[in-house]
C-alpha cells in the first residue's frame, strides 16, 4: 500500500473574516473524519485560509482502502446438504441467489450453528474515486452564518465557488465542488499574479501560492502584521496597542499581509481618546499609535498589497481618517452646545423594542430600580447620584456622535457629563454602564457605575421576558445571555451578596400589567431558570465541576456572589479533605427522610451509642458552623462538615434507622434531617458524584 | 482631473459596452437606485437583464444645509444590475475602476463583508462594500429576495456612489468643490439646493400633508394593482416610501408608528412585486434566450 498527499483548495469570492477560522476548520474535521470513516485515515492533516480559498492538505493518505472480507449466511449446513454431503435446492437457491457455483459455498459456524456462506473479498477502493464522493459532501455539509445563491441560484453556499484544486500525490482527482469542477491549478493573488498558477504536487503548493503574493497560514499572516505594525510605529518613536483581536481580523482580509503608516492632522488629538480610537479601529480598522504621552497622529492600516508603490494607499487612508475624524469633530462639537437633560424629551421618539416602549420610558424604570439596588446593597448614600445617572444614562442615544459611532453609547454619555460638571460618580456612572461587554471584560470602577448597569441588565431581562422573548439554543438576538452574565459578574465583583429575586420581580413589575406575553409570575420562573444557568456557568468557568455547580445552586441561586464563593469553597475543599462518605451518608439520607416534615430530635429516644455520638458530634459542629456560615468563612465550615463523616458512618452501620419502634424511627429520621438542615447551608452534599 | 460628468460618462459607457441597457434615472424621488422599476422589478422573473443608470437618490434625514462637506440630502448613485450574475462579476467591476484611471495593483481594493438589507421593499442581498484605500466606494450584491420573493436567476447589483468616488479621485475635502465639469463645481450647482431642501425637509414640510400622501397613494396603489396596473401601482408606492422618509426627516414617526408604516409600504411592494411575477404586468418585456454559464 502506497501513501500519498492529498491537497484540496476551495476558491471563493471574499468569506466574510468571521466565518473564516469556523470554515477552515469545520472543512479540515469533516474531510478528516470521511476519509477515516472510509479507512483511509491520514497521518496528519493542515489546513489554511484565506478571504479566497479554503484549503485542507490530508498527509500520506493510503492510495486505497484495504480490502474487506464480507460474509453472507444462507440456509443451516444439515439443510442445505442431504445425508451423502451432495447439496440440496436450498444450496442451489442460495448459490444462485449470490451468483456463485455450489462448489464456492463454504460452511462456517454462526450463531445457528453450522451454516453455509458464502465469502468474499471486497477490494478496496482507490482513495482518488472514495475522494471525489466524500469531498463535495462535506462541503455541501459545512455551515455558516448566512449562506447566498448565485447565477442560476441553484446552489447555495457562503460566496459563489470560483475554482477548485485537488491533487491526490501529483494528479488531478476529477471531482466537481458545488458544480465546479477539479483542475491542476489555481490563481494567485487578484492584483499582484497574473494567469493560472499550477501545482504539480500537494508539498509545493503553498511556496507557489507565497510566489503569487498568496500566504496561505492565517496565523503567518497575523504575525507579520504585528511585526510589521511595531516597526512602522517604532519609526516615528510609538508603539501599538497589543490588539490581537484587531489583528486577527485584518489577517483575515487580506490574503498578502501588507502594511502601511498614514498620519492624520494633529489637532484631532484635542478629541476625547476615546472617540479617536473608535474611529480608528471600528470603522477604519486601523491600528492607533501610542506615544509616551498618548496617542501620535499616526495609524497603522493594513493593505492587500504587497507595497504603496506610488504611495496612493497612505494617501487615501489618510484623505479618509482626515474626513472620518473632521465628521467626529463636528458632531462632537454640535452634541456639546446641548445638555444630556435637553436631550431626553427626544427619548420619547427613540424606541426601545417594538412593543416595551421607547427609551424615556425605560429611563423612567431605571431610575426606580437604580434607587432599589442601591438601597439593596447599602448604598442608600449614592441614590441621588444614581438616579442622576440612570435618568441621563440613554439620552447620548440622541447625540450625533452615537448615531454615528454605535460603540460609543455609554462612553459618549459620559463625557458628556463630564464635561457638563456632573459628579465623577454620575458621569463614571454614565460611562461604565455597558460593562462589562463580555466575558473577560471588566466590570464598572465603582458601585454607582455597578447599580446603573445592573438596573439596565434587570430591565431589559425582565421586559424581554415578560414578552416571551426567550433567547433559543441558537439565537439571542437581544444579548440577554450576556445581560445576565454581567450581572453575575458585578455581583460578584462587587462582593454584593444577596438575594436578587426581590430585585428581579421589581424590574418585571415596572411594566405595564396588560403587557402581552407571559404574567410577571410565570416570567419570574423562566427569569429564575435563566439566571441559574448563567450561574452554573460562571461556576463551572471558575474552575468547579457540574455536580459541585449542582451541589451549590440546589441550596441558593439568588445571591450569586455568595454561590460563586461556596463554589469555589466546596472545590478546593474536595481537593483536599474525603468528602465520599459524607456524600454517599447524604445520599442516603435523602433517599431515607423524602420530604417528611420532622421536629427536632429528642435525646431521650436514643438508644443506641452510635446515634448518642453522633447526636453529640451533631449538636458541637453546629454550634461552630453557625458562626462560620454566617461569616462566610466557607472552608472552615466545610472542615466541620466533614468532620462528622466518621460518626455517621458509625450511625449507619450500627443503628437501624428504621427501627419497629415508631417514636424510635421518628426521633432517627429528625436527626438525619436536622443535621441535613444544618449541613447544606452551604452546599447540598448529595448532589456529589462519587464512585459507589 | 476626472470630472463628475466624465466620470458618469466612462462608467456608462463602460457598462454599455458590458451589454447593458442604459435606463433613465425614475422621475420622481427615490432613496436609492434599487427602487427604480428598472432594478425592483425587472430582477424578478426568469428574464435575463442587464441595465445601468444613474439615480438622483432623496435621503431627507441626510440633508445638511449645505454645510457638512459629506452628507447631502441628495446624492447621485450609478446604479449597474447583471442578471444572471455573471462568474467573473468581480474582474469586470475591476475593470471598470480601470476605465477610470485606477490601477487595481496600485491600490488596495477588498470586499469587506456588508449585506443590504430594504425593509420597506421586503428586499436583502448578500454581498460586500467594495473600500478602496480606505474608503467605501461602491455597494456589492448578490440580490437573495425582492418584494419578498426568493430571486432565481440572482442578479448581481453594483451601486457606485458617484459624489464620493469623484471626492475621493479629485482628492478634494468637500463634496461641494467636485468638479463637475471643468469649469463648475458640485457646489455651485448644488449648494444653495441643499441648502433649500434641508430646510423644507426639517422645517417646513407639512406633515399633516405627508401622512395624507401617503394614506391616499397606498389606496391609491390597491386600486391600481386592482385594475391590473402595475407601473402605476408601484410609482404609488414609492410615494408612499418617499412621504415616510418626509415625515421621518421631520421627526413626527414615533417608534411605535414606524413598524406599522414599513410594514404598509412592504405589503404594496410585494403586492407589486407578486403582480409583476405572475404576469409581468401585461406590459411586453424582452424574452431573450437565457445566456450561457460562461458569461461575456
Amino acid at each position: 500500500m502506497k501513501r500519498d498527499d492529498f491537497l484540496f483548495e476551495i476558491r471563493t469570492e471574499e468569506i466574510p473574516a468571521a466565518e473564516l477560522a469556523g470554515a477552515r476548520q469545520d472543512l479540515a474535521r469533516g474531510i478528516t473524519d470521511a476519509l477515516s470513516d472510509e479507512r483511509l485515515a491520514p497521518e496528519d492533516v493542515e489546513s489554511y485560509a484565506t478571504p479566497r480559498r479554503l484549503v485542507v492538505w490530508a498527509k500520506n493518505v493510503p492510495d486505497r482502502q484495504p480490502d474487506r472480507e464480507t460474509e453472507v449466511l444462507g440456509p443451516p449446513a444439515g439443510v442445505a446438504f442431504d445425508a451423502d454431503g451432495k447439496p440440496t435446492p436450498a444450496a442451489e437457491g442460495f448459490a444462485r441467489a449470490q451468483k456463485v457455483d455450489v462448489s464456492d459455498l463454504a460452511i462456517v459456524e454462526s450463531a445457528r450453528g453450522r451454516t453455509v456462506a458464502v465469502r468474499r473479498t471486497v477490494p478496496g477502493r482507490a482513495a482518488a474515486e472514495v475522494l471525489c464522493e466524500i469531498v463535495p459532501r462535506v462541503v455541501g455539509a459545512l455551515t455558516f452564518a448566512k449562506t447566498m445563491r448565485w447565477g442560476a441560484g441553484e446552489r447555495p453556499f457562503v460566496r459563489p465557488v470560483r475554482g477548485v484544486l485537488a491533487l491526490y500525490g501529483g494528479r488531478v482527482v476529477p471531482m466537481e465542488v458545488l458544480g465546479v469542477p477539479a483542475r491542476g491549478s489555481t490563481v494567485g493573488h487578484r492584483v499582484l499574479s497574473n494567469g493560472d498558477v499550477p501545482v504539480a504536487a500537494p508539498s509545493e503548493y503553498l511556496q507557489r501560492m507565497r510566489g503569487a503574493y498568496v500566504e496561505p497560514d492565517g496565523e503567518a499572516r497575523r504575525a507579520a502584521i504585528l511585526d510589521s505594525a511595531r516597526r512602522l510605529a517604532a519609526a516615528v518613536g510609538g508603539r501599538i496597542d497589543a490588539d490581537a483581536d484587531l489583528a486577527a481580523v485584518l489577517a483575515d482580509l487580506v490574503e498578502w499581509p501588507g502594511l502601511v503608516r498614514g498620519s492624520f492632522d494633529a489637532s484631532y488629538l484635542e478629541l476625547p481618546e476615546e472617540i479617536t480610537t473608535t474611529v480608528m479601529r471600528v470603522h477604519q480598522k486601523f491600528l492607533p499609535v501610542r506615544g509616551l504621552e498618548g496617542l501620535l497622529p499616526y495609524f497603522i492600516a493594513v493593505m492587500d498589497n504587497a507595497a504603496d508603490r506610488r504611495g496612493f494607499i497612505a494617501k487615501g487612508n489618510e484623505w479618509v481618517i482626515n474626513a472620518r475624524l473632521a465628521d467626529a469633530r463636528f458632531f462632537f462639537r454640535e452634541d456639546s452646545r446641548e445638555t444630556l437633560e435637553s436631550r431626553l424629551p427626544e427619548l420619547e421618539r427613540l424606541s426601545f423594542q417594538d412593543r416595551l416602549g421607547s427609551y424615556a420610558a425605560k429611563t423612567a424604570r431605571l431610575e426606580e430600580l437604580a434607587e432599589a439596588i442601591a438601597e439593596a446593597v447599602g448604598r442608600r448614600d449614592l441614590v441621588d447620584d444614581v438616579r442622576t445617572a440612570a435618568k441621563l444614562s440613554k439620552a447620548d442615544l440622541t447625540s450625533r456622535m452615537v448615531r454615528e459611532f454605535t460603540d460609543l453609547q455609554g462612553v459618549m454619555g459620559g463625557i458628556y457629563a463630564r464635561a457638563e460638571g456632573h459628579s465623577e460618580s454620575v458621569w463614571k456612572g454614565i460611562y461604565d454602564q455597558y460593562l462589562p461587554q463580555g466575558q473577560g471584560d471588566d466590570p464598572p470602577r465603582e458601585d454607582a457605575g455597578a447599580i446603573v448597569s445592573l438596573a439596565d441588565r434587570f430591565d431589559t431581562l425582565a421586559g424581554l421576558f415578560r414578552i416571551g422573548r426567550l433567547p433559543t439554543g441558537s439565537k439571542d438576538p437581544y444579548g440577554l445571555r450576556r445581560a445576565a452574565q454581567g450581572a453575575i459578574a458585578i455581583a460578584t465583583a462587587r462582593k454584593w451578596r444577596i438575594d436578587w429575586s426581590p430585585i428581579a420581580r421589581k424590574a418585571l413589575s415596572l411594566y405595564p400589567a396588560e403587557l402581552p406575553g407571559l404574567d410577571p409570575g410565570r416570567a419570574f420562573a423562566e427569569l429564575e431558570t435563566f439566571f441559574a444557568e448563567r450561574l452554573r456557568n460562571a461556576i463551572e468557568r471558575a474552575g468547579s465541576s457540574y455536580d459541585e455547580a449542582s451541589a451549590v445552586l440546589e441550596v441558593g441561586r439568588w445571591d450569586f456572589a455568595d454561590a460563586a464563593e461556596r463554589a469555589a469553597a466546596l472545590t478546593e475543599a474536595r481537593r483536599r479533605l474525603d468528602f465520599r462518605t459524607l456524600v454517599l451518608a447524604f445520599k442516603r439520607i435523602r433517599n431515607i427522610l423524602e420530604s417528611e416534615a420532622l421536629p427536632d430530635p429528642s435525646p431521650d429516644l436514643y438508644r443506641e451509642d452510635a446515634e448518642r455520638a453522633l447526636a453529640a458530634d451533631f449538636l458541637q459542629a453546629r454550634a461552630l458552623l453557625d458562626d462560620l456560615v454566617k461569616g462566610r468563612r466557607y472552608s472552615e465550615a466545610l472542615e466541620t462538615i466533614a468532620s462528622i463523616a466518621p460518626a455517621l458512618d458509625r450511625f449507619f452501620v450500627d443503628v437501624l434507622v428504621n427501627a419497629p419502634e415508631e417514636d424510635v424511627r421518628r426521633n432517627r429520621h429528625a436527626l438525619l434531617a436536622a443535621i441535613r438542615r444544618e449541613f447544606t447551608k452551604i452546599a447540598d452534599f448529595s448532589e456529589i458524584v462519587v464512585e459507589k | 482631473m476626472l470630472t463628475l460628468q466624465r466620470l458618469i460618462a466612462e462608467l456608462l459607457g463602460f457598462w454599455e459596452a458590458e451589454g447593458c441597457l442604459i435606463e433613465q434615472p425614475f422621475d420622481a424621488p427615490v432613496g436609492a437606485g434599487t427602487m427604480h422599476p428598472a432594478t425592483f422589478l425587472r430582477v424578478l422573473g426568469p428574464e435575463p437583464w442587464r441595465c445601468a443608470y444613474v439615480q438622483p437618490s432623496r435621503r431627507p434625514a441626510d440633508g445638511r444645509y449645505g454645510q457638512n462637506p459629506f452628507r447631502v440630502a441628495k446624492h447621485l448613485q450609478l446604479q449597474v444590475i447583471l442578471k444572471p450574475s455573471p462568474e467573473d462579476v468581480q474582474e469586470i467591476y475591476l475593470r471598470s475602476l480601470e476605465r477610470l484611471g485606477i490601477v487595481a495593483a496600485e491600490h488596495d481594493i477588498r470586499f469587506e463583508e456588508d449585506n443590504w438589507e430594504s425593509p420597506t421593499l421586503g428586499a436583502w442581498g448578500v454581498g460586500w462594500q467594495v473600500v478602496m484605500d480606505g474608503m467605501e466606494i461602491t455597494q456589492f450584491t448578490y440580490f437573495q429576495q425582492a418584494g419578498g420573493i426568493d430571486l432565481a436567476p440572482v442578479s448581481a447589483e453594483i451601486t457606485y456612489g458617484l459624489e464620493r468616488i469623484a471626492m475621493f479621485l479629485n482628492k478634494v475635502d468637500s463634496i461641494f468643490d467636485v468638479p463637475w465639469t471643468e469649469s463648475l463645481t458640485y457646489g455651485e450647482i448644488r449648494q444653495s439646493e441643499e441648502a433649500e431642501l434641508s430646510k423644507y425637509y426639517f422645517e417646513v414640510a407639512d406633515t399633516g400633508l405627508a401622512s395624507l400622501l401617503l394614506d391616499r397613494y397606498e389606496a391609491e396603489a390597491r386600486k391600481a394593482l386592482e385594475a391590473g396596473l402595475l407601473i402605476p401601482a408601484y410609482e404609488a408606492t414609492l410615494v408612499c416610501s418617499h412621504q415616510f422618509n418626509v415625515l421621518d426627516a421631520r421627526g413626527a414617526v414615533s417608534a411605535t408608528d414606524r413598524v406599522g408604516l414599513i410594514r404598509r409600504v412592504r405589503d404594496l411592494a410585494c403586492a407589486c412585486a407578486r403582480a409583476y411575477v405572475s404576469n409581468r404586468g401585461g406590459t411586453p418585456v424582452p424574452v431573450t434566450e437565457p445566456e450561457p454559464a460562461t458569461a461575456i
